[in-house]
C-alpha cells in the first residue's frame, strides 16, 4: 500500500498534461517500493510495454437504497487504471455520491447487480474497513461530525490501523503528533485543529480541508473525492487542489466528482464521465466539461 | 430494547415528603419511648432495621455524642416511625426496585473488624493526601490531610473542639429531610465527618474523601453488611473548596454490601464548592447516596459525577437555591455494563431571582439486564424571575432489552424565565460508525471510541486532571474487559 509520500514540493504547471505520470515517475518511484512489496499479492507487476495496470473495474453495477429498495444506480460501467484521474459529472441527484459511497461500502445501499473488481479482488466481498486498508479513500461530500473524538485521536487510530495492516509498529500519541503536525501545512490548517473534535463546528471549507488532511496522513491508491471544491473560496480551492496534486504519484489514481470546470483545471482528468439517472452516459476528455460549462447538460445529453 | 420517556410538567405530581407534615408520635422500642398511636404508619420492617442500627451505635460509640449528632439521631429515628419501606407504587421508586436490600438480612459493620485491616491493597493507590473512611468509619492511621489554611476543620464531629464551629454545625445538621434512606443514615451514622471552611478562605488543594467498603459477603449469603457514612460540608461566606468523593469496594468485584451515604453541603454567600463524585462499588453492592445542597446568594455549586458500580445504585441530589444569583451545575454520567440499576433522582429548587442552572445527565446501558433511571426535577418558583435553567439528558442503549426510564420534568411557576430541556435515547449513529470504518478503523474499535466519547463530555468536566485520567481509564477498562482489571497509574 502506498503510504503517503512525503514530498510536496511538486508544483503543477498550467501546461502539465493529464498523463503527468511520466515526468514524476523517476523521482517518486523509490518512495513506493517498500509499500508495494507489502501489498497487492494478487497483482502482477506492470506490463512490459508500460501500459498501466488495471485498478478498478465496475461492471453493470446497480444498487438500491437499502431501506426503501428504491433503485439509484442502474448499470454503471467504469474502468480505472493506475495513475489515471477520472472525473464524474452530472446533474444533482443523478447518483454520483451514491456511486462513490457504494464503492467504499456504505451500509445505506444494497447492491442488486453487477460487479466491482479492485486490484483483482471482488470489492463487494470486502468490509468498508478492509476496502480502506486496501487503499481506497473517499472524501465525503458532507463529512459527519463526531463530538467527543478529537481529530488527532481519530487520525491516530486510522493511521495505526494502516500500520498494523502493513506489519509496522503503531505510533503512540507523541510520535504521531510529530508525524502529523507537518501535514497540516499541506492543507493550510492551524495546529489547534488537531485538538478539535472531528468536524464538529467546522465550516464547509474546513471540513473539506480536513478530509484532504486525512488523505495526506493515510495515503490512498484510489482517492474518491466527492465535491472537494464545493463551498470553497478561490484560495481554498487552490490549496486543496494543490494538496491533492502533491499527494498523487504515478501509480495512484483519482475518481473525483465535481460540478465545475475550475477544479478540473487544477487537477487534470484523463477522462470525464457524465452520469445521468444512475448510469454513465458519456465518457470523453476535458472538452466535455468545457461544453458543459458553456451550454449546460442539455448540450451533451443523449436523450 | 425498551424504554419509556415521561414528560411531566404537572406540579401536582409532586407531593411533599410525608414525614414533614405529620409529626411522628409512634414508638415501639426503648428508643422510641412513647406508646404507638399511629401504628398504621409504622413499617415493622423499617423499625426492626432502625433498632438494629441503634443497637449497633449504642454498643460501639460514645454514650455522650456531641449535641448535633444526638439531634440528628433523634430527628432521624422520629421520622423513621412514619416512613414505610418504599414500594414501586411510590412515585420516587416507581422504576427502582429496592427489594434486593429489603430481602437481605442487613447487619451493621462492626468498627473492630474494620480497624484490623491487614490486606489494604485497595488503599495502596491512596498516596496523595486523603481521608480514608472504611465501612463508614474515619480511619486516622490511613488518612492524611493536605495542607489546610488556618481555621479550616476537617475531621470527625466527635473530635471537634471549637465551640463556634460546633454551633454552626448544629444549625445545619439535618436541616433537610430526605427519604427513608436519609433517615436510616441519620440513625446509623457512627459520627459525622465535618469539613468547615471559614469566611473568605479559599482552600487550594482538593480534599479527597475515599470511602471503602471492605466488609462484604458472598453473593449467596443473605447477610448484607451496612455502613452509613455521613459528611457535612460547611463553607462560609466567600469560602472555596474542591471535594473529591470516591466510593470503592475491596479487591473483589462481586461482593455484597450496602453503603448508605449522606453528604450535606451548605454554601454561604458567594461561596464556591466544586464537587467530584465517583462511584465504583462492587457489582454486588447496594449503594444509596444522598447529596443535599443549600446555596446562599451568588454561591456556585458544581457537581461532576461518574457512577459505574453497584448492583443497585441510587443517587439523590437535592439542591436548594436560597438566595438570588446562585449558580448550579450538575454533570453526571452513569454506566451499567452488567445486571445493574443506575438511578439518579435530582431535584433543583430555584426560589430566588436570577438563578442559573445547567444539568447534563448521560447514561449508557450496555447489558440486556441493565437499567438506568433518571428523574430530574427542576422547580422554578414564583420569586425566581429571570432564571436560566437548562436540562439535557441523553441515554445510549447498547444491547437489546437494555432499559432506561427517563423522567425529566420542569415545573415553572415564575413567568419571566429561560428554561430548556431535552431528552434523547439512541443507539450509536450509523453514519459516525461508517466514517471510522471508511478510514480503516474496525467496527469494534469504532464502537468503543464512540461510546467513550459519549462519556467524555461529562468526564472532561472533572476539574482535577488526575481524577479525570483515572476516571477515563476506569471507563475504558469497564467498556473493554480485555484490558487489565486494575489500572496502573
Ligand atoms: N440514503 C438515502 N436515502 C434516501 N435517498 C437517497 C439516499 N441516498 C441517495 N438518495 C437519493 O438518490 C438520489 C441520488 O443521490 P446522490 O446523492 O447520489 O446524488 P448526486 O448525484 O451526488 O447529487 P448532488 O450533485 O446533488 O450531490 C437522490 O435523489 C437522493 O435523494
Ligand atoms: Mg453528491
Amino acid at each position: 500500500m502506498a503510504l503517503f509520500t512525503p514530498s510536496f514540493s511538486f508544483k503543477i504547471s498550467a501546461s502539465s498534461s493529464p498523463r503527468r505520470c511520466r515526468f514524476v515517475k523517476a523521482r517518486r518511484s523509490f518512495t513506493l517500493r517498500a509499500a508495494v512489496a507489502v501489498e497487492s499479492p494478487s497483482f502482477s507487476s506492470a506490463d512490459r510495454d508500460g501500459a498501466p495496470k488495471l485498478l478498478l473495474e465496475v461492471k453493470d453495477l446497480s444498487a438500491v437504497i437499502a431501506e426503501s429498495k428504491q433503485p439509484i444506480l442502474k448499470g454503471v460501467n467504469l474502468t480505472v487504471h493506475e495513475g489515471e484521474v477520472h472525473a464524474v459529472m452530472g446533474k444533482n441527484g443523478s447518483g454520483k455520491s451514491t456511486f462513490a459511497k457504494v464503492l467504499v461500502g456504505h451500509p445505506d445501499y444494497e447492491i442488486t447487480g453487477g460487479s466491482i473488481t479492485y486490484k483483482g479482488q471482488d470489492l463487494l466481498e470486502m468490509e468498508p474497513e478492509e476496502r480502506a486498508l486496501a487503499g481506497l479513500f473517499m472524501s465525503f461530500q458532507s463529512p459527519v461530525e463526531i463530538p467527543g473524538v478529537s481529530n488527532i485521536d481519530f487520525l491516530n487510530m486510522a493511521y495505526n490501523a494502516r500500520r498494523r495492516k502493513l506489519g509496522l509498529p503503531e505510533l503512540g500519541p507523541i510520535e504521531f503528533y510529530g508525524y502529523v503536525a507537518p501535514k497540516l501545512e499541506i492543507v493550510n490548517m492551524k495546529i489547534d485543529f488537531l485538538n478539535r473534535n472531528v468536524n464538529e463546528g467546522f465550516s464547509g471549507g474546513e471540513r473539506k480541508r480536513n478530509e484532504i488532511l486525512q488523505l495526506a496522513v493515510l495515503g490512498a491508491e484510489l482517492s474518491i473525492l466527492d465535491e472537494i471544491d464545493s463551498g470553497l473560496d478561490v484560495d481554498a480551492l487552490r490549496d486543496v487542489a494543490k494538496a491533492v496534486n502533491g499527494l498523487l504519484t504515478p501509480n495512484n489514481s483519482v475518481l473525483m466528482i465535481t460540478h465545475y470546470l475550475r477544479l478540473l483545471e487544477f487537477i487534470k482528468p484523463t477522462y470525464i464521465h457524465i452520469m445521468e439517472n444512475g448510469r454513465i452516459v458519456k465518457t470523453g476528455d476535458i472538452s466535455i466539461a468545457e461544453i458543459l460549462e458553456r451550454e449546460g447538460y442539455k448540450a451533451i445529453s443523449n436523450t | 430494547m425498551s424504554c419509556s420517556t415521561l414528560n411531566s410538567y404537572l406540579p401536582k405530581l409532586w407531593t411533599p415528603p410525608r414525614s414533614r407534615s405529620r409529626p411522628p408520635r409512634t414508638a415501639i422500642t426503648k428508643v422510641f419511648a412513647q406508646p404507638p398511636i399511629l401504628a398504621v404508619l409504622s413499617d415493622p420492617h423499617v423499625l426492626r432495621l432502625a433498632e438494629t442500627l441503634e443497637d449497633s451505635i449504642a454498643s460501639t460509640s460514645s454514650a455522650f455524642p456531641p449535641p448535633p449528632l444526638q439531634k440528628l439521631r433523634d430527628i432521624s429515628s422520629q421520622s423513621l416511625l412514619s416512613t414505610p419501606w418504599p414500594s414501586r407504587k411510590d412515585e420516587p421508586f416507581r422504576f427502582t426496585d429496592t427489594s434486593f436490600i429489603k430481602n437481605s438480612d442487613v447487619q451493621p459493620v462492626n468498627p473492630l473488624s474494620t480497624q484490623s485491616l491487614s490486606s489494604l491493597g485497595v488503599l495502596a493507590e491512596a498516596l496523595l493526601p486523603s481521608l480514608a473512611i472504611i465501612d463508614g468509619y474515619l480511619v486516622d492511621s490511613l488518612s492524611e490531610l493536605p495542607e489546610l489554611p488556618d481555621g479550616v476543620f476537617v475531621g470527625a464531629l466527635s473530635r471537634l473542639n471549637s465551640e463556634d464551629i460546633m454551633e454552626r454545625v448544629s444549625k445545619y445538621v439535618s436541616s433537610f429531610q430526605g427519604d427513608l434512606f436519609w433517615s436510616l443514615n441519620g440513625v446509623g451514622a457512627p459520627d459525622v465527618i465535618v469539613v468547615y471552611v471559614p469566611e473568605g478562605c479559599k482552600v487550594e488543594s482538593p480534599l479527597h474523601l475515599r470511602f471503602f467498603s471492605l466488609n462484604g459477603t458472598d453473593k449467596d449469603s443473605k447477610t448484607l453488611p451496612i455502613s452509613n457514612p455521613r459528611v457535612l460540608v460547611l463553607v462560609e461566606k466567600g469560602g472555596e473548596i474542591s471535594i473529591v468523593e470516591e466510593y470503592k469496594g475491596g479487591d473483589r468485584n462481586d461482593v455484597c454490601y450496602w453503603t448508605n451515604s449522606v453528604m450535606e453541603i451548605v454554601l454561604g454567600d458567594g461561596a464556591k464548592v466544586s464537587h467530584s463524585y465517583i462511584q465504583e462499588q462492587s457489582f454486588g453492592a447496594a449503594h444509596v447516596k444522598w447529596t443535599s445542597v443549600c446555596q446562599e446568594c451568588t454561591s456556585i455549586y458544581e457537581l461532576t459525577e461518574v457512577s459505574t458500580g453497584g448492583k443497585l445504585s441510587r443517587h439523590n441530589v437535592h439542591v436548594q437555591q436560597v438566595g438570588p444569583d446562585t449558580v448550579t451545575e450538575l454533570s453526571t454520567f452513569h454506566l451499567a455494563i452488567g445486571d445493574q440499576l443506575q438511578d439518579l433522582h435530582s431535584k433543583l429548587v430555584l426560589d430566588h431571582p436570577r438563578g442559573f442552572s445547567r444539568q447534563l445527565h448521560k447514561c449508557i446501558v450496555a447489558h440486556s439486564l441493565g437499567q438506568a433511571v433518571f428523574d430530574g426535577n427542576v422547580q422554578v418558583n414564583r420569586e425566581a424571575q429571570q432564571t436560566d435553567a437548562g436540562q439535557l439528558t441523553r441515554s445510549l442503549l447498547l444491547e437489546p432489552r437494555a432499559t432506561v426510564n427517563v423522567k425529566p420534568n420542569l415545573q415553572i411557576i415564575a413567568d419571566d424565565v429561560k428554561c430548556s430541556h431535552g431528552a434523547a435515547i439512541s443507539d450509536l449513529e450509523e453514519n459516525q460508525l461508517f466514517y471510522f470504518r471508511a478510514r480503516g478503523i474496525d467496527i469494534e474499535a469504532a464502537r468503543k471510541a464512540l461510546i467513550f466519547s459519549f462519556a467524555a463530555e461529562v468526564v472532561e468536566r472533572f476539574p482535577d486532571s488526575a481524577v479525570r485520567k483515572r476516571v477515563e481509564s476506569l471507563i475504558r477498562r469497564l467498556l473493554d474487559p480485555s484490558l487489565p482489571s486494575r489500572e496502573k497509574e
